[in-house]
Order: C-alpha cells, then structure tokens, then sequence
C-alpha cells in the first residue's frame, strides 16, 4: 500500500482538497504520495483489531462498524498492525 | 432611479428595481488587519467548506453501547464520546485554538437530528422527505458558486447540500451511521408523532407549496438566542462539575431526583470537554516539539499552558477568558445543529479582566486588536452542517454569531466602553462576516462611540447594525413580565442570532475580590416554532380559493368567501394565516418535544441560567425565561403593495376585476419567469409576445400605492396586517406552554420563497425574490427618500413583534468624510427615535455589485449586508445576489 499526505502524523488538514506540512510547513494535498519523512498517523486501517470488509468499511474485532481512514489517535484501542 | 436599458425592456412598464449603470464609486478606504490576522484570512479564503464523521461516528458508537441507559446521561456520554475523539487541529500563528471539527471551516452531520437530506436522491429515506414536503425548499433554493462552497463532487470528494465537501473514504461511513439512526432521529420520531395531530395532510401541502419553509425542531433546533459564558469565567470547568456533584447528593433517592440524572449528563459531557481540550494542549506541544522558530514555538507552549490551565482553573487573564468562551461557543455548537448562537455583549463580559490587565500592563491596545482580530477570524470559519433549503434558502452560509455591543448597564446608566471601542475598530480593520455587529442604540449612548459605529458601519461592511434599546426592552418586558422580568432584567438583552431580541440576566462575576455585574443570554432559542410563512404565496393561495396554482395541489379547503369585498378578502387571507399557523404550531411542537426527549442540550443548558440551579435542562424549562416559540414571516411589503394593489384596482376604482387580476397573475403579465429568464430580479425580467395584453393591468398593479413613500393608503394597510400579526401569535401555545410571539425578519427565505411564487398583485413578477426584511420597501418602490421611508416604516408600534427589520442601500457619496458621518448618524437616530427597531445598510454601488456577479474571483473579500448579516458575495446564491442589487439605492440623504 501506498502512503499518502493525508496517513501522515505531520499532516494538518486544511479542508477535503488541502493542507499542510507541520514539517516543512508547505502546502499539499492530501493525497499526495508521501515523502522520506513519512510517519504513520494512527489510523483504523493501522490497527491489529481492525478488520476490512468491504471499500472503505469494515469493523473493529468483527463487532463494531468502524472505517479504515478514521484518525484513531485518541482511540483508547488502538494497536498498531505493523509498524512503517 | 433608471429605467432598465434594454429597447426590449422600454417598451414595458417593468419599471422597479434599478439596473446600474456608469463607472464605479468605490467606498471609502479600507484598513487592512494586522499580520497575523491577515494571513489566517488569506488561508481561510482558500479553504472549503469541509464535513467529517468522526464526530457523529463516535456519538453513534457510544449511543449504541449505552442501550438502556437513561436518555439524558446516554446523551451526556454520546457527547463525551464525541469530543474526545475529535483530532486537534492548530494552525499556524493562531492565537485562539480549537475549532467545530478538523478542518478549518469544519463541520459534520448529526444524524441524530435528521439522516434524510444527506443521502442520495435515489435512498428511501430521501424519496420519503421529498413526499412529506420537508425538502421541496431545497429545491428551489440557490447557493453560492463561489467562495468556500464546495458545489460538486470530483474525483475524491463528493458535495453535499451544494456546500460542503466529504472525503469520498467517508461517505459509506456516514451511510451507515445514518442508517442507524432511521426510525430513531429527532426527525424521523418527530415526524411519526405530528401526523397525529389533525389536519396533519395540510401541514404537508404547506411545506411542499413552500407556504412555510422548514420544520425547526429537527433542522435547527437551538440558536437564534444569547450565549452566556458566565459559569465558566466563574467557576471553571472543575467548578461547575463540583456544582453537579453537590447537586447529585443533595437530590439522589429525594422525590425529585430527576435532576441527578441532568447533572450526570452534564458531568459527562464536561469530562468529554476537558479532553478535547487537552488533545489540542498535547498537539500544541507537538507542534512545539517540531518548531524551529522561536516565537512560534513559545505561541505553541504558551497555548498549550493556557489549555492546560483552563481545563481545571478560572482564566487568569483577558486572553484566558477569551479562549475560554470561544471553547465554551464551539462545544454549544457541536451538540446541536445551530444558527445564530450569538456571543452577546462580549465586550462587557470580558471588560473587567481586560481593564485589570491593561491597568497591570499585561495588554496593551496593539495585543487587544490582535487578539480581537483573531476571535474575528475563528467566528467567521464556523459553519453548520445543514441542508441545501436551510443552509442556502434560511442562513446563506452564515450562521449568525451576533456580538453586541452598547446598550445599558444594570442600573440603567450606558454600557459602552474602551473594549467594545476596539471591537469596533477590529470590525474596521478585519472585516469578515462574522462576528457580525449589533449596536444597542440609544439615547444615553456617548457621541464618540456611535460615530466609531458609523466609521464601520460606512466602510461597507454591513455591521454594525442599529438595534433601538428602548424598543426591545419595551418587548421584552411585555413578553417576558409574567414570567418575572422586570426593567433592570431587560436592560440585559442582547441580539441572539440575526435579529431576535432575546432575554438576558445580570450574574456577579467575582475577579480578584471585586464584583462585576456581566450580561449573559437567559433563555433558550428564541426563534423556533413555525420558520418561516410566505405572506405573498398565502395571498396567492387565497386569491385562488385554497389552490397552490403552482403545483395544482389543494393546500386549504375553501375559504368560502366570493372576495366581493376588500374585507372579505383580508378576512379569507387572516383565516387561512391562522390555520397554517395552528397546524404547524402543534406539528412543531410535536418535533421539538421529540427532541428534548432524544438530543436535550447539555452544553448550552449548562451555561444557561437557572439549569444548574434546578438541575433542568431547557428543553425541561430549565432556564429563567421561556416564551421563545414564534412565527416568522417573510414577504411583508409584497403583501401590503399587494393588499393595496387589490384595494385601489378592484374595489375602491373597480379598474379590473377580481377575475381579470387571477388570469393577469396566472399569465405573469405578460412576463418569462425568473425561472425562465434565470435572474431572479424584477427588474431583469424579459416580456413575451403576449405581454400587450396585460400591460395595462401591470401598469395598474406597479402603479397602486407601495409601502414606503409615507401614503396612507399603503401605510394604513400595513398598520393593519401588523397590528392583527402580533396579536393574533397570542392565541398559540408553544411546547413549553407559553404564548407565540411575532418574529420578522427575511433571513434569506425571500429567494426560494420568491421563487415558488407567481406573479403578485403587486406588479411583481413570478418567481423573483420577495422584498427583503419586514419593513424594508420593495425594491425601487421607494422614491420620496429614507425619511419618508421611515414615517411608513413607523406606522405600527415596533414593539409589539420580537423585531423587524429594514435594509438599506446608499450610495459611498452620500455619507463620505466628516460631514457624510454626521448627516448618516442623524439619519439613524431620526429613525430610532420614530420607534424604528432596526436598520442596517449596504454602502455599496450598485454597479461594483454588478461587475462582483460577472466576476467573482475578482471580488473575493467583497462583503455585502443581506438581511440580519453579512456575508461573502461570492457565497451568496443568485436569487440573494439579485435581490441586493436591485434594492434602492439612495443617492441624497
């Protein structure tokens, strides 16, 4: 899988079409391929519990509806699947 | 005036509403904000309009683990869940943080108040509302094409509502949250119970006629109504949960412990507060971490501090206390779908501890325009989540965050001071649509301080707007006195929303042993109940015997009446008022009891004098005062010309008959429809091979008496419509068991609403926009100049209504320079001391607002006042755009 801007941790969303980069303080889109400095951003599609299920959907454990692009930063759950 | 231009046009008697013509004047020069507030405008003018599902995905997830639970604390810990989950954003050189959602002018949908607007055309849910009339609005309603409006989908993003853009990862989410909450909304609850109340069907026929424009209960269920920031600034957020918890132990197991399931909720929510406030303090500490300029990295720590300090202790400080209340604005913002929750008289909230700090040097004026400059910027990123109808056709993107200033203290002596003179002055510097201005006027007010007013009001912005004192607290005092206003209690009202005169109280704010008595709101929304009543497309229907000509659809029995009279016809248009307002008075009653039961406020009940004391959220009558239900009108001169025009043609001259006037309207004079001509101003409208044979009855219908030039013909009539409107209110009962009161004000209704109308008798033409406030004249109709505008404007007494409302345009020459300012000023004070409540002005020519229309990137930062705001011209839809161009413009005071 591809990373892009918007998985990043160093990415600041401006809106749906922009943001920047709170390294290099630039503007980018967020799909944007990443670049060296990339650092995973704890997301739902990063997490060992969750599980895909169809595009853009799947659940957390089986049990609860959940998406893969859900910033899950402040999600006491949380566990990475694999680190980048 | 000038005729339109056209050879075509000439040969009509379409001669209202003014075309511009010639080269542009522009308004008098402009002051530039500072640094920092300039380049966080520059980066709010490249943003869109974003919606995100985290919020109303966590509320959902939590909702549902909680089955149960009881409703008000399964709601305190939905919200919880919501905000601890939302991601902190700080963008660069804010000095305030935290906002509704991720994105700069972030919001998302809460489909616990309505799931049916959002889904696609071809979903159930959606053809379902499109049957019971709760979206026809929507589609007569244009929105702006510029600016942050996100108006259609590409290739990641998808457009809702013609506004907001949706990351397309987010969209299956968002399906299936709202799904969840099918059967179990505000909405979809509100509307199974309201079809039990008889003569439901004519509630329907009603909305799909666009009679009446949207339901309240599940669209915008809070605002229009005064914030009030007390609690927090006294207490902090550790006080206020001590005050539960003593609250808890006093009324557990006691016969009326229903208050311990309130402040559980509240504790809750507040839990959730200080997270959300705490994520932002560790993302400021982050951004820290990765700055390498000082400056910015100290901003970074020192926000951080402050977050960190105000989630347990009272602000120390006047940027503590403003951060503070901005915190406390967002989180009433993100419980309910809300416009016009308005910050009130900030300037005297936050005085005493901006006083103390410029007495200590810990501020000095240059930081306080700064600062004021930045809460500018952050008023103006808010926006609500709605529907096309509610947010193109009701807010036109705004949302009505009403700061005022001026007015009376509690002892009656005047409120202005140094501070509100510096809000004034970062309205000049830092025009933005919001926070939009109110100046409380009156008599006591200090002359420097009202031609700072006139210094912003004249640089085209649209605010301050002029708000008579005495007026209101006149209102106030008749609508609230049996719940125990008395005079020093009125003097505490602010504007809540647009142009709701809204109840206060006076709370003793201690700050380093010395007490301060500060305003705050006392009342829940003052503007629900039946939004909005088109009083032309009600004449029309009377005209046609119950019939929407429109649709062909039967909104009303027959009246009965042969229309032989005058008064037969104003009594058959008084009787099917009365029962449009009775169906829907109980329908909206039934959805806003739906959601006090499924969605009660916690967050703005919690700041809301006396819930806390009773342990009531206002939805339980928490609050101090109540009677906040109305109805709202929208078309009035169009009604009154039309009246007039009827009166003069049909049964004083008898020139025509009642019949040749029903074709004319059916044959729109002889005229395309604005539809068909795509403007949607008359003066724009195009004639068709037909027109010859009604010119002669459109001559008549233009040339009957209008409202505005002080006949008293015309004037008589409005007297009339006004005098029986406010009274007749009385009669309903609103949820919480008080009387209705008259609220009128166009907001921007009188484009879809317009546009669902056929030609009126009146000489106005099908589907162009209705006049535009209450007691504006119908543009171009106005031709014996403002004071005499003001002698029709002033033929009723004011204070009989919550409002009403006047537009204004002049010309920039009019009021240049010194001399300029003093004849505006006078002009003003002429009308307020006529008993006017309200005028407000677009100092604008014309012809910059032509060339804006034709060329929108080029006018970006053009702000133009609509009716009770401000707003971007580029975010205006077309229907609002015309009707502001073709208003009078006055070129002599």
């Amino acid at each position: 899988m591809e990373n892009s801007c918007k998985d990043c941790k160093f990415y600041l969303p401006v809106d749906v079409c922009k943001g920047i980069c709170k390294m290099e303080k630039t503007d980018i889109s967020p799909d944007d391929l990443s670049c060296a400095k990339f650092e995973r951003l704890p997301k739902c599609k990063f997490c060992r519990k969750y599980v895909p299920e169809k595009e853009f959907l799947g659940s957390c454990l089986g049990e609860t509806i959940a998406y893969p692009d859900m910033n899950a930063s402040k999600c006491s759950g949380f566990e990475w699947f694999q680190q980048s | 005036m000038k005729p339109p231009k056209s050879s075509h046009r000439e040969e009509t008697t379409n001669y209202y509403g003014q075309q511009p013509s010639g080269t542009i004047e522009t308004r008098e020069p402009k002051r530039s904000p500072g640094a920092r507030a300039g380049k966080a405008r520059e980066l709010y003018f490249e943003a869109k309009s974003s919606a995100s599902v985290e919020f109303p995905y966590w509320y959902t997830r939590k909702w549902e683990e909680l089955e149960g639970e009881i409703p008000i604390v399964r709601r305190g810990a939905a919200l919880k869940s919501g905000f601890e989950h939302l991601t902190p954003v700080i963008y660069p050189g804010e000095l305030l943080v935290m906002g509704k959602a991720a994105y700069l002018r972030g919001s998302y949908p809460m489909p616990w108040l309505s799931e049916a607007f959002f889904m696609a055309v071809e979903d159930t849910l959606y053809k379902e509302a499109m049957e019971s009339g709760k979206l026809t609005a929507d589609t007569f309603t244009t929105v702006g094409k510029g600016g942050g409006n996100v108006i259609k989908s590409s290739e990641n993003v998808i457009s809702i509502a013609g506004k907001f853009g949706l990351r397309k990862e987010e969209l299956p989410i968002l399906m299936e949250v709202a799904k969840k909450w099918k059967n179990r909304s505000v909405d979809d609850v509100g509307h199974k119970y309201e079809q039990l109340v008889p003569g439901y069907k004519e509630k329907e026929a009603l909305m799909r006629s666009v009679i009446c424009m949207f339901d309240s209960g599940y669209t915008l269920p809070q605002g229009r109504e005064v914030i009030n920031y007390y609690y927090p600034l006294q207490y902090g957020i550790n006080g206020i949960i001590r005050i539960c918890e003593e609250g808890i132990a006093e009324a557990a197991g006691s016969p009326d412990m229903d208050r311990i399931y309130f402040f559980q909720a509240v504790i809750l929510m507040l839990q959730g507060l200080k997270s959300w406030i705490l994520n932002h303090a560790e993302e400021a500490r982050f951004l820290s971490s990765l700055e390498k300029d000082e400056k910015q990295k100290q901003e970074y720590d020192e926000i951080a501090g402050r977050l960190e300090l105000l989630v347990s202790e009272r602000p120390r400080s006047f940027h503590d206390a403003l951060q503070l209340i901005w915190i406390f604005h967002t989180a009433v913002l993100n419980e309910d779908a809300i416009s016009g929750l308005s910050p009130g008289r900030v300037g005297q909230v936050l005085y005493p501890y901006w006083k103390r700090d410029m007495e200590n040097g810990v501020i000095d004026r240059e930081r306080t325009l700064e600062l004021l400059e930045c809460m500018r910027i952050k008023f103006t990123e808010l926006d609500c989540f709605a529907s096309m109808g509610v947010v193109g056709g009701v807010l036109s993107g705004n949302t009505f965050n009403n700061l005022c200033i001026g007015g009376l203290k509690k002892d009656g002596t005047q409120a202005a001071n140094e501070l509100e003179m510096l809000i004034l002055e970062a309205g000049i510097t830092c025009d933005t649509p919001q926070p939009t201005l109110s100046l409380l006027y009156d008599e006591k007010l200090p002359e420097e301080f009202l031609m700072k007013g006139i210094e912003c009001t004249k640089i085209g912005t649209g605010y301050p707007a002029w708000v008579n004192n005495q007026v209101a607290m006149e209102f106030l005092l008749g609508n609230y006195g049996h719940e125990g206003m008395q005079i020093e209690e009125a003097r505490a009202w602010s504007i809540g929303g647009c142009l709701e005169t809204s109840p206060g109280s006076w709370m003793l704010l201690e700050l380093d042993g010395e007490k301060h008595w500060i305003p705050g709101g006392s009342a829940p929304a003052t503007s629900v109940g039946v939004h909005f009543l088109s009083l032309p497309k009600l004449l029309e229907v009377t005209l046609f015997d119950g019939l929407d000509m429109r649709t062909g659809e039967r909104v009303f029995p027959s009246h009965g009446y042969a229309l032989e009279s005058y008064e037969e016809l104003w009594n058959a248009f008084k009787g099917y008022f009365h029962r449009a307002v009775q169906v829907l008075t109980l329908t909206n009653n039934i959805q806003h009891d739906a959601w006090r039961k499924i969605a009660p406020s916690l967050v703005n009940s919690m700041l809301k004098p006396d819930c806390l004391k009773n342990g009531k959220d206002i939805g339980q009558m928490g609050s101090r005062f109540n009677s906040t239900f109305n109805v709202e009108s929208c078309g009035t001169a169009n009604l009154v010309n039309s009246l007039a025009s009827l009166k003069k043609n049909v049964y004083d001259d008898k020139k025509y008959s009642l019949a040749e006037f029903r074709n004319a309207i059916i044959a729109n004079f002889g005229f395309k429809t604005a539809q068909e001509t795509g403007s949607w101003s008359l003066v724009d409208q195009v004639a068709t091979g037909e027109y010859h044979k009604w010119k002669h009855i459109h001559k008549a219908a233009l040339d009957a008496p209008k409202f505005g030039n002080d006949d008293e013909y015309v004037d008589r009539i409005m007297a009339d419509w006004e005098n029986w409107f406010c009274t007749m209110t009385h009669e309903f009962r609103s949820l919480y068991d008080q009387p209705l009161y008259a609220c009128q004000i166009s907001v921007s209704t009188h484009g879809p609403m317009g546009a669902v109308t056929l030609a009126s008798p009146d000489g106005r033409l099908c589907g162009t926009t209705l006049s535009d406030g209450s007691v504006s004249a119908y543009p171009g109709t106005d031709k014996n100049g403002p004071y005499a505008l003001f002698e029709s404007a002033s033929c009723w007494n004011h204070s009989l209504s919550q409002n009403s409302q006047m537009n204004m345009k002049i010309h920039p020459s009019v009021v240049k320079g010194r001399e300029g300012s003093r004849k505006f000023l006078e002009l003003i004070r002429a009308y307020m001391r006529k008993g006017g409540f309200h005028v407000q002005f677009n100092i604008v020519d014309s012809r910059m607002l032509k060339e804006a229309q034709a060329d929108p990137d080029k006018y970006r930062s053009l702000l133009v006042r609509v009716a009770g705001f401000t707003q971007y011209w580029v975010e205006l839809g077309k229907q609002i755009q015309d009707e502001v161009i073709s208003r009078t413009e006055y070129e002599a005071l």
